[in-house]
């Protein structure tokens, strides 16, 4: 058992989202007293969820957006398909807290506002990385080589998956590990005939389950999916993986653990004699009075963005560039993922078929571009893959047409035929110096530096985004759809941001010159912190993050305890 | 947890209504459940006259008419057009449908000699479909122009359809009678049937 002498507590974690939420639950399940300082506001599990399962007669509006409050406090937030009157109280308040928008570049950032942060609205797609996808940089020279292969990390994604519930289905492919999965949600007609199509005509695509982190077979304090749909709208059963419904109640449970929501980190102060970080300096958000905390260890899984600005924001006499900052690249190689590329294909098959239930996920096309071995000469390195969902039509989308009477009404009832099948692309951003994060000389309301975005897209991800474009059309003509339709414009790449995958800005590498933080996670410069979210990826892959970002997690966790125990923290 | 026990941790849940934690920056109605909260169309509103609601009414009908299912007014529809108008709209928007609702208010009676409320239904539906061929430039009408919150200078004829058509199939009746509800359908079957004339599924979330 570890003891805190002449600490607050053993262990500090910096937010409480998907990676705070695992630093939480693995520290104090290891014995250790942790203290989470959360930015946001407390929300209880279950019942802070106001806009649950409400018919859409109850709401304001009867479910349109309160456009006065959307446009003076969500004007960010409210770009996000996730936000709505339902959850619009897990969501940042851009009036309160803003960044500099009107400096640098455009970024979008999304970010919650409470316990559990985007824990709560993420799209909850669940993707190990493969091997080759941690050799990359060390093959084609972008960005620094990663001290961490797939059989390191591996163990650790089965324990984490174990953990939080993915159903999806094994495919045996190198480009797409298979996990520990639970049994995978049924599929739409239309969507096995794409499969099978796909089988015939293109048979280097796979057609899988989208993995996700939803449960269709009950876990120990979880329900499997009731299908009801918005799963961002919070979930009361605990049926997709939270913060909320699934690690802060096993740190709970250790009675371990300390949450202090409404606790805005300004800085971390760093002891120069001990080489160290000696306190935490803290402004709660309601009273406006400064605390401090110390504690053995720091986490800081406050996210990419948020844990750069705190870093950069942590200047002392060794460190005037942000703490843990020798290599100069603090808040740089920012990434996200560009997406809205794709097509819409129409399919007049199964037209006697229709849907039951909500299926809050959709099917999933793994990389196939650039995989060992073939394609030379594609015109850029790395890949992308496909998301795809079924668009199951009503009344919303066809409300603007002309006449009156039994007929219009009887139009808007009945859904339309045929089939909407969407594949919507999401390629690998290379990293770049150059994309970063940086504080600005605004100030917040508590005078703290805002931060601001300097990013732009590389001839790669342009190049990469016209073959998302072009392949998207021939696997709608491989399908065998009726119609299709290219989503975006190949030339015109997402705002940086909008992909909700940003990550880079404390990479993690064996060179302390060119990396932040080491194969653990640890800082190079200040043993005493480890940086878990976002912030650690040296490059970026295709597939979402998070699963990525909870195993490291984990594996901090397990490395930063040894450690301790063998008194080198 | 099956559905019966499901239902009830549900009922529990949605009935503890009113719990007031002090930190939410929370406007009224959001600091209880929205699924334990009133209708919204049982808020007041005093926007209009008795002589426009019972134009709006009369209009809302022609749009959405009661058939062998509910119908606008049946659904509450007038109600809820005077509450966006006077609360959801802004000035501009406001604005235009209050210039159209006093068209109708004035023109109709020097046209027919009575108030368009107690024109023939045929007529009723003349004077709509007049005002929508007048219209039928509008970019309101271009297809696939529905990923919006609003169009603040669509015309009057489109912002009663359209608010109508929401508050229709949004409302209770809407929902429950005319198209098909199921809040808790414990499973997924992608190979459900469909007849012909079945309705779709309620939405569960918008694009607002």
């Amino acid at each position: 058992m570890i003891t805190a002498k002449n600490f607050d507590f053993d262990a500090i974690v910096v937010g409480s989202g998907i990676t705070g939420g695992w630093a939480a639950k693995e520290l104090t399940e290891k014995g250790l007293k942790v203290l989470v300082l959360e930015r946001g506001r407390d929300l209880q599990h279950g019942t802070g969820y106001l806009g649950e399962h409400a018919p859409s007669w109850k709401m304001p509006f009867n479910g349109k957006s309160d456009r006065k409050v959307v446009e003076e406090e969500f004007p960010v937030q409210s770009k996000v398909y996730a936000f709505r009157t339902a959850n619009r109280h897990f969501w940042n308040n851009d009036k309160q807290n803003p960044y500099a928008m009107d400096e640098g570049t455009p970024f979008e950032w999304y970010r919650g506002g409470v316990v559990g942060g985007r824990s709560l609205m993420w799209g909850r797609q669940t993707y190990r990385w493969s091997e080759d996808d941690f050799k990359a940089n060390a093959r084609d020279g972008h960005g620094i080589p990663w001290p961490v292969g797939y059989e390191d990390i591996a163990p650790w994604y089965s324990y984490v998956e174990k953990f939080i519930g993915v159903n999806g289905r094994k495919e045996g492919l190198p480009q797409l590990p298979d996990g520990e999965f639970q049994k995978p949600m049924p599929w739409f007609a239309i969507e096995e005939t794409v499969r099978d199509r796909l089988k015939k005509n293109a048979p280097e695509l796979t057609l899988t389950n989208a993995r996700t982190a939803i449960l269709t077979e009950d876990l120990p304090g979880r329900s499997a999916c009731h299908y009801c749909g918005p799963c961002e709208n919070g979930c009361s059963t605990g049926s997709y993986f939270s913060s909320q419904s699934s690690t802060l109640p096993a740190a709970r449970a250790t009675r371990n653990l300390t949450i202090r929501p409404n606790s805005v980190v300004e800085r971390l102060e760093y002891d120069e004699t001990g080489k160290r970080i000696s306190k935490v300096h803290v402004i709660d958000s309601e009273t406006l009075k400064r605390h401090e905390f110390s504690a053995r260890v720091v986490f800081l899984c406050a996210s990419t963005i948020g844990s750069a600005q705190l870093l950069l924001n942590s200047t002392s006499a060794a460190f005037p560039n942000g703490l843990g900052n020798s290599s100069g690249m603090l808040g740089r190689n920012l990434m996200d993922h560009f997406l809205g590329l794709g097509s819409v294909g129409i399919f007049m098959e199964h037209q006697d078929s229709y849907y039951y239930g909500n299926r809050p996920t959709g099917l999933y096309i793994p990389r196939f571009r650039n995989l060992p071995g073939q394609d030379e000469d594609p015109g850029f390195v790395r890949g992308y893959g496909y998301q795809t969902m079924v668009n199951t039509s009503n009344w919303t989308g066809s409300f603007n047409q002309k006449g009156f009477g039994a007929g219009l009404k009887d139009n808007l009832r009945k859904p339309p035929a045929g089939w909407m099948f969407v594949a919507a692309g999401f390629g690998e951003c290379l990293p770049n110096p150059n994309n970063r994060v940086y504080l600005s000389k605004k100030k917040d309301r508590y005078g703290i530096p805002q931060v601001a975005f300097e990013f732009s897209w590389g001839e790669n991800e342009k190049a990469m985004a016209r073959d998302v474009h072009a392949q998207a059309k021939r696997i709608m003509d491989a399908a065998g759809a009726a119609f299709s339709m290219s989503l975006g414009d190949p030339e015109t790449l997402s705002v940086p941001g909008s992909g909700i995958h940003e990550m880079g800005t404390a990479r993690m590498g064996n060179d302390p010159t060119q990396s932040v933080v080491n194969k653990y996670n640890q800082a190079h410069d200040v043993p005493n912190l480890f940086i878990t979210d976002g912030s650690f990826m040296s490059s970026s892959s295709c597939v979402n993050p998070s699963l990525t970002y909870m195993a490291f997690t984990a594996r901090a966790c397990d490395y930063a305890v040894k450690q301790m125990q063998a008194g080198t923290i | 947890m099956n559905r019966r026990e499901f239902l009830q941790c549900a009922a529990v849940l949605l009935g503890s209504a009113g719990i007031t934690p002090a930190t939410f920056a929370l406007t009224p109605e959001q600091m209880t459940y929205l699924a334990a909260a009133d209708d919204y169309v049982k808020q007041p509103a005093k926007l209009f006259s008795v002589g426009q609601r019972a134009i709006v009414a009369a209009a809302a009908e022609i749009i959405i008419p009661r058939t062998d299912t509910p119908g606008a007014i049946d659904a509450g529809v007038p109600h809820f057009i005077e509450l966006m108008v006077q609360d959801w709209l802004n000035d501009e928007e406001r604005a235009i449908f209050l210039n159209g609702l006093s068209d109708l208010e004035t023109r109709i009676p020097q046209e027919f000699g009575k108030s368009y409320d107690q024109l023939a239904q045929e007529q009723q539906l003349a004077v709509l479909e007049g005002l929508e061929a007048a219209a039928s430039d509008s970019p309101w009408y271009v297809q696939g122009n529905v990923r919006r919150a609003f169009i603040s200078d669509a015309p009057f004829i489109c912002q009663l359809k359209e608010l109508t058509i929401w508050g229709f199939f949004t409302s209770e009746a809407g929902v429950k009678q005319v198209l098909r509800y199921n809040p808790m359908p414990m499973k997924f079957d992608g190979h459900y049937p469909r007849n012909g004339e079945d309705s779709a599924w309620a939405p569960f979330a918008f694009f607002s």
